[in-house]
């Protein structure tokens, strides 16, 4: 990958500049929180398993467009899973 | 079946590879990649879209466990947009025409290599979230966004966003 187009990869928490005032200072102390983890514990942390109606009641599906995706995900799936467009 | 594991992601990670497999995680699974804080049930792949990646994707697939029939392999093969697997040792999605990312050879340019793992850059999964417009990823998007400006300041190559992102 040419450095010069992409960002290097994780850096150390130590090279940051200081706190951004635009984040919120929760939202902050969980990203420095999250920094100081390796990344197994990350993801750990992040991967959570919960059965998803429907979603998950088929061993595989396949959509020939993200259009048809999106649109059986309105038709079929509760909206309390978030998959509706606004 | 359990939660996604790290041991699940080196062996996705290394299955491809060997295979020469190009495909990026996307989505919240690679914004956690990338140090993200948040949590997600599945792991989701941007595959390249091309007959010989499709082929090297599907045996690598069936390496990892995945029970895949023929016809869905064809599938697979032929890059429909978004493949959902539920029939393997883990929930996996794949995604060959993501929202708001035009092209592969785009995002694999500004690629981001975090142990070994290539993921999409944090603009291209900001971008993928924003463009698909869904109540859920619009709720996620102004804490990703704050993540970006932090994630943005230990990046000292980093041009900063691309035109026309909203900050």
């Amino acid at each position: 990958m040419d450095d010069a187009k992409a960002p290097r990869p994780e850096g150390n928490v130590d090279d940051a500049r200081g706190p951004e005032e635009s984040i919120p200072r929760e939202w902050l102390e969980e990203f420095e929180a999250a920094a100081r983890r390796p990344l197994h514990t990350r993801m750990r942390y992040a991967f959570i398993k919960t059965y998803k109606p429907v979603l998950d009641d088929a061993p595989f599906r396949s959509f020939d467009t993200m259009a048809d995706y999106r649109r059986w995900c309105e038709e079929n799936l509760p909206d309390w899973l978030g998959y509706g467009r606004i | 079946m359990g939660a996604f594991e790290y041991r699940q992601a080196e062996e996705i990670r290394d299955a491809l590879a060997r295979r020469g497999v190009r495909y990026l995680f996307i989505g919240k699974s690679g914004a956690v990649l990338l140090g993200y804080p948040d949590t997600t049930q599945d792991a989701d792949l941007f595959v390249d879209r091309s007959p010989e990646n499709g082929r090297a994707l599907v045996s690598a697939l069936r390496e990892l466990g995945f029970a895949l029939t023929d016809p869905q392999a064809d599938e697979i093969e032929r890059g429909k947009d978004f493949v959902q697997l539920r029939n393997g040792p883990f929930d996996l999605d794949l995604v060959f025409a993501p929202d708001g990312i035009e092209r592969f050879e785009d995002a694999w340019e500004r690629r981001v290599e975090v142990e070994g793992f290539p993921v999409c850059h944090l603009d291209d999964i900001i971008a993928s979230k924003a463009a698909t417009n869904r109540a859920k990823d619009r709720e996620s998007l102004p804490r990703l966004r704050a993540f970006r400006e932090y994630w943005s300041r230990r990046q000292p190559s980093y041009p900063g966003p691309r035109e026309g992102q909203p900050r």
